[in-house]
């Protein structure tokens, strides 16, 4: 049933749409890996099972990832005629009382509701769905509106359009949200070279992390002889607490797949790879799902819609090296060959994959080349600042309250990240610092905190854009050890290639757990400022060009720390454990024996109702008898 | 052309050329690790940085790879190139502290020794030339990189013995820190036999591309066909990338010319003695037995040890037994005398002793010393207080009876003067071998139509009054091919049959001996009896005409073709049947 008139792709929207918003209740689990590592998969068992049991008349579906992690799993519920209510920190008890309720027309139990929608805004097409009827009961008027709910409040949702929202295993879904028609217009209306104009104009940066203007890259390939011509979409996502991607794949992947072939059309390739880590087993799988999907309709593979435009796009499961991100890498390992990077120029768009003229583009660029090309370059701008047009996705953790994913535009401050978004800082400690951009980006301290997040500016700072992730840390952080953590994660990824980046990392990291353990001497920082910044510049590729960010930018604005570690032997942060010592403060302790229970060296001495003792050799700084005080009778210094 | 700045020097490139080409091209020096001009850039070791400044601003680009632009500023030695260059060598020196290559390096840019702290004990740099010469120029791939990071290392797939390795060497060759994992026992698993060079008589290896050696006439390297990658299998071709003049041609075949001349001298020369045919002398058995031409090489101080005396494992001789007439004088080998062994054998033992002071034993038969000077020499070498020997040895064996011969060669040998067999314990042996023919002198001899003596030596005219002259005219002989003699006597030969030939040139034409035969055409039948009888090839068979036809030219009046013809049809002038008849008269006519 391929698609090749306007009128096909009606009718696929159509049902999509009878499947989005069906004449019956619809209940909806979000699940994205992310969701079923919190239980959806049971929760969604537990759904189903009742329904039946029941015998209530309502579809359960599968949905992907809305972004709001802390919440997970997630279960919409879709009536007609009524807003959809979602509901967080499901579990298959609540499921199957939800069902029960449903079923006995009890109402929904709201005080479990996060937010509600009253309508869907289609972005492609800036048609509005609307779900609530005029007056809605007064249950469903209690519960916060989605467009009000501080999570989201701020988020302007290009890239995510249809994450959470759609079955992102059915493409008419995906089409009764405004899929394949940017495509449409591609290959029908417009020439290549207009594509690649107007892709210019939107000013999109890579949101891969580099930031180079996707127009210019595009046209460096679409302009380059030899043929054939390639497109990969690099989903090597590897920085640790980021997921954007894998999200994307999972739970909308026909987004990447039109922006793919959009892009292909205009680059003039018709081979193209996604290369995806293989620890992503599900977002390959819906990958695949997808590709047969979007194969059978037409909209992928030969005669695109109809016309003469054919494109192949093949799945590659990613070699498990941190550095086959690297475009270079990427290609390398593409081919067969130890996943390193190489030497530029020549640079992909001359010789990349096999030789030939090669297009990489990250999972977020490609997703949001569709509504760009259906809305036009100069809608795409008015989102963002100048220079830095658009939106992007931040995987924002650590220690704030709410841990997810949230698309925002560009030039968002950090303070409306940390403290609307993700709703500031657990346990109301003080916010100490966030590090953004990976594990190879810098760590920006509080008084940055009203800081535009954008590629200058974050470079400015001494971090980077990245891939997004956002890591937010507290008083209780030492940022020489964080240092040092990312220094032990970039030495062990770096591919050993280039000397500075392999024995320069390495040295990086042993001066490092030197002063992290007491060791430091006087001079280490300097040593280090000057080994970072020699790095910085001469490594071969972006890994070893960035991993110095975390120590140059914790030099940079937490130098006093370093200081503390190496001229007083003292961690500010109280985390070195060769630089601590623990103690009980009699006055406080009330000699209850719950610290002396837990210590696992029988460090503490004392008995009941006497202030207890820590025997300092014996100590081996666990922690354990600060956890279980209760009285904050454990000092530690 | 590109016209750019290099160290404030302008200079032209050609476009696609890279900048550490161009700047060696006008001798700037940049220092590299990982570059090797056969195989494509790499640019792992990020010594080669320099600052470049362009459109694009100033920044550090690793020359082996960056192309050349048009107005690009190029500098080699800012500070900024040194204070990276000198921190990423400190890293180096830190990882390799025992790499003469890192050290030199770190020398260069004044660090000193590497902190203790971080001091660890590697001996591969990670340049990745092994691992890409074997790929990329060899086509193998037998050797690859092993995890990543620190843990990076050179290995084989699976770190299993490979059975793709074809053995050729190269990883080891371009490895500049001497690395032992290339060494090939650990990739293939068994032990290779290089390359050794004849002209070192097997004392070192040579590459398959080699100048024969240092006085070589044209002195232009060679390939040995037999062993060349490029020749055998179609890649590696290495040599074409660094041969400036490009006059590496794999094309090229053996060709046969023919050229025109007057006059040949033969001075083709002899054979060294195969000393490994005396079983009991232990040449090839015994490491430390070596023939006296490996020692002429080891005396050079362009040979393979740079002219020291050196045992197999490196150490010095503390006694060494020279054994004459190896391959001379004994009726299992050679009846004659080499005439050479007895003077060269005294040299060896003077250079010898004057090098390491080792006591040194000649074992002859007889000492014969007939030049001039040469008794003179003996004499001295007997004051240096070298030990001389008269008798035959009988072994030399490595089977000791005391303490004192324990790991030591035995040389068995009987003394004549004393009447007694002794035993005397050596570090070395050193064989005197003599001369003999070439072994295709036999193929030469019948090509020139020359005779030669019963040992094969090519024989002259006359011993006394044609020595250089043979039987055939216009060819003539010198040097050792005519029989053993040492170098002044070779070189007077040469002389003398260069003298010849210049003789006959000079006079512009031959003399033709009057005595030729001549054949009648009414009676030859054809028979081609005389044809195969002619020592000098100057008959041959007119098919046209059924005949035998004489070139009277070649023809030196022996008449051995005259007495054997059937019909009577060759007769000889001044020699026909009737002239003889008629002398025959003449002689009878006084009885």
């Amino acid at each position: 049933m391929k698609i090749t008139t306007m009128q096909g792709l009606e009718d696929a929207r159509a049902q999509g749409e009878r499947s989005l918003y069906p004449a019956r209740t619809k209940i909806t689990v979000g699940m994205a890996t992310c969701g079923i590592a919190s239980g959806a998969g049971a929760v969604y068992a537990a759904l189903i099972e009742e329904v039946k049991n029941k015998r209530l008349d309502a579809t359960v579906t599968r949905a992907g990832c809305i972004g709001y992690c802390q919440q997970e799993p997630l279960v919409d519920v879709l009536q007609p005629g009524l807003p959809r209510i979602t509901f967080g920190q499901m579990t298959p008890k609540k499921a199957r009382e939800l069902v029960v309720r449903l079923s006995e027309k009890k109402g929904l139990p709201f005080e479990d509701a996060i937010y509600r929608t009253d309508e869907d805004k289609i972005l492609i097409t800036g048609q509005e769905v609307r779900l609530a009827a005029e007056r809605a009961a007064n249950g469903y008027r209690k519960v916060t509106l989605i467009r009000e709910h501080p999570y989201f409040k701020k988020q302007k949702r290009i890239i995510l359009r249809n994450c959470g929202l759609i079955d992102p295993e059915s493409i008419e879904e995906y089409i009764a949200c405004g899929g394949y028609r940017a495509l449409w217009k591609a290959l029908k209306e417009m020439t290549p070279i207009r594509i690649n104009e107007e892709i210019k104009k939107a000013g999109l940066r890579g949101r891969g992390g580099a930031g180079f203007l996707t127009g210019k890259k595009w046209e460096l390939c679409r302009l380059e002889p030899g043929e054939p011509k390639y497109v990969i979409c690099n989903a090597d996502e590897g920085d640790p607490g980021a997921f954007m991607d894998r999200s994307v794949l999972e739970s909308d992947p026909f987004s990447v797949l039109e922006g793919m072939v959009i892009g292909a059309f205009s680059i003039g390739s018709h081979q193209g790879y996604i290369y995806v880590r293989a620890e992503y087993p599900l977002a390959i799988e819906r990958l695949r799902a997808a590709i047969d999907q979007a194969e059978e309709y037409g909209t992928l593979g030969k005669n695109i819609l109809g016309s003469s435009f054919t494109f192949n796009v093949r799945v590659v499961e990613g070699a498990g090296a941190f550095v086959c991100g690297e475009e270079t890498g990427l290609i390398a390992s593409i081919e067969g060959s130890l996943g390193e990077p190489r030497q530029r120029p020549p640079y992909p768009a001359q010789k990349g994959l096999w030789g030939c003229p090669t297009n990489i583009n990250n999972v977020k660029t490609w997703a949001s080349v569709a509504p760009i090309i259906f809305r036009g370059g100069s809608w795409f701008v008015a989102t963002g600042t100048e220079g830095n047009p658009g939106t992007t996705v931040f995987s924002l953790v650590g220690k704030v309250r709410n841990n997810g994913l949230a698309e925002v535009p560009l030039g968002i401050r950090l303070r409306e990240m940390i403290f609307d978004i993700g709703g500031g800082i657990q346990d109301d400690r003080a916010f100490k610092a966030v590090q953004t951009g990976g594990p190879s980006g810098g760590c920006l301290p509080a008084s940055l905190i009203d800081l535009p997040v954008d590629y200058e500016r974050l470079a400015d700072a001494g971090s980077m854009m990245g891939s997004g992730g956002m890591i937010v840390m507290d008083e209780d952080t030492c940022m020489v050890d964080i240092a040092r953590y990312f220094l032990e994660f970039t030495s062990d990824e770096s591919c050993g290639k280039c000397t500075p980046c392999r024995e320069g990392t390495k040295r990086m990291l042993q001066i490092l757990t030197r002063i992290t353990r007491g060791k430091g001497r006087p001079g280490d920082a300097e040593y280090l400022q000057n080994l970072a910044e020699v790095i910085k510049e001469t490594s071969l590729c972006g890994l070893g060009g960035t991993a110095p960010n975390p120590v140059l930018s914790t030099l940079r604005y937490f130098h006093d720390e370093y200081e503390a570690h190496i001229v007083d032997k003292r961690c500010p942060g109280r985390v070195c454990k060769e630089l601590i010592s623990y103690s009980i403060d009699p006055e406080k302790c009330p000699g209850c024996l719950a610290c002396l229970k837990q210590c696992p060296t029988e460090a503490i001495i004392g008995e009941a109702k006497v202030a207890h003792r820590i025997i300092g050799n014996k100590c081996i700084k666990c922690g354990a008898c600060l956890d279980v005080c209760n009285y904050n009778a454990v000092i530690v210094e | 052309m590109v016209k750019l700045f290099i160290d404030d020097q302008q200079v032209e490139a050609e476009e696609g050329q890279t900048i550490l080409e161009v700047a060696r091209k006008f001798h700037i020096h940049i220092p590299t690790l990982c570059f090797y001009r056969a195989i494509s850039p790499y640019g792992g070791c990020r010594v080669c940085l320099v600052e470049i400044a362009d459109d694009r601003g100033s920044r550090l680009v690793t020359s082996c790879s960056y192309p050349v632009a048009e107005g690009m500023y190029v500098r080699t030695i800012s500070e900024r190139v040194l204070n990276a260059r000198k921190v990423i060598v400190d890293l180096l020196l830190a990882r390799c502290p025992e790499v003469k290559k890192i050290q030199e390096l770190a020398a260069e840019l004044d660090l000193g020794p590497p902190d203790p702290e971080f001091r660890e004990d590697h001996d591969c740099i990670l340049c990745g030339l092994c691992t890409r010469v074997c790929v990329e120029l060899m086509g193998v791939g037998a050797i690859g990189f092993h995890g990543r990071g620190a843990k990076r290392k050179v290995t084989t797939p699976y770190e299993e013995i490979s059975d793709i390795c074809i053995r050729c060497g190269a990883c080891a060759f371009v490895c500049p820190t001497g690395a032992r994992v290339l060494e090939l026992e650990h990739i293939t698993g068994r032990k290779p036999v290089p390359l050794l060079s004849e002209f070192d008589e097997g004392l070192r290896s040579r590459p398959s591309i080699y100048i024969p050696f240092p006085q070589a006439v044209p002195n232009k390297p060679v390939i040995d066909k037999d062993n060349c990658v490029r020749l055998q299998m179609g890649k590696c071709g290495a040599c074409q990338f660094f041969c400036e003049a490009e006059a590496i041609n794999y094309d090229m075949k053996d060709e046969f010319r023919d050229l025109k001349v007057g006059a040949i001298i033969l001075s083709t020369g002899f054979k060294g003695f195969d000393a490994s045919r005396i079983f009991r002398l232990g040449y090839k058995r015994y490491p430390n037995v070596y023939t006296s031409l490996q020692i002429e090489r080891m005396v050079n101080s362009s040979g393979p040890t740079g002219g020291e005396i050196k045992l197999r494992d490196g150490r010095q001789p503390k006694s060494v037994g020279i054994v004459h007439c190896v391959g001379s004088r004994d009726d299992k080998t050679n009846a004659y005398c080499s005439r050479v062994c007895c003077m060269y054998s005294l040299k060896l033992a003077h250079l010898i002793k004057e090098r390491t002071g080792a006591e040194i034993y000649n074992f002859y038969i007889d000492m014969r010393t007939p030049g001039k000077g040469y008794e003179k020499f003996y004499e001295k070498l007997m004051r240096e207080n070298v030990h001389f020997i008269r008798g035959n040895v009988a072994e030399v064996t490595d089977w000791a009876m005391t303490a004192e011969e324990e790991g030591r060669l035995v040389i068995r040998a009987e003394d004549t003067l004393l009447g007694v067999v002794r035993r005397i314990p050596v570090d070395m042996v050193v064989l005197s071998i003599g001369m003999e023919p070439q072994s295709d002198s036999e193929g030469v001899r019948r090509k020139f139509n020359v005779s030669c003596s019963d040992e094969g030596w090519f024989l002259e005219r006359h011993p006394k009054l044609a020595p250089v002259s043979t039987f055939t005219d216009g060819i003539f002989i010198a040097g050792t091919c005519q029989g053993p003699k040492d170098i002044p006597d070779t070189v007077a030969q040469a002389g003398a049959a260069a003298a010849e030939v210049m003789a006959l040139i000079d006079k512009g034409h031959v003399d033709l001996e009057p005595n030729s035969a001549y054949i009648t055409d009414e009676l030859c039948s054809g028979c081609k009896t005389c044809i195969p009888l002619c020592p000098f090839k100057a008959l041959s068979f007119n098919a046209e005409k059924g005949i035998s036809a004489i070139n009277e030219a070649l023809c030196k009046g022996c008449g051995t073709c005259v007495a054997s013809c059937p019909s009577g049809a060759l007769q000889q002038n001044l020699f026909n049947d009737e002239q003889i008849y008629e002398e025959i008269k003449g002689v009878l006519s006084y009885v």
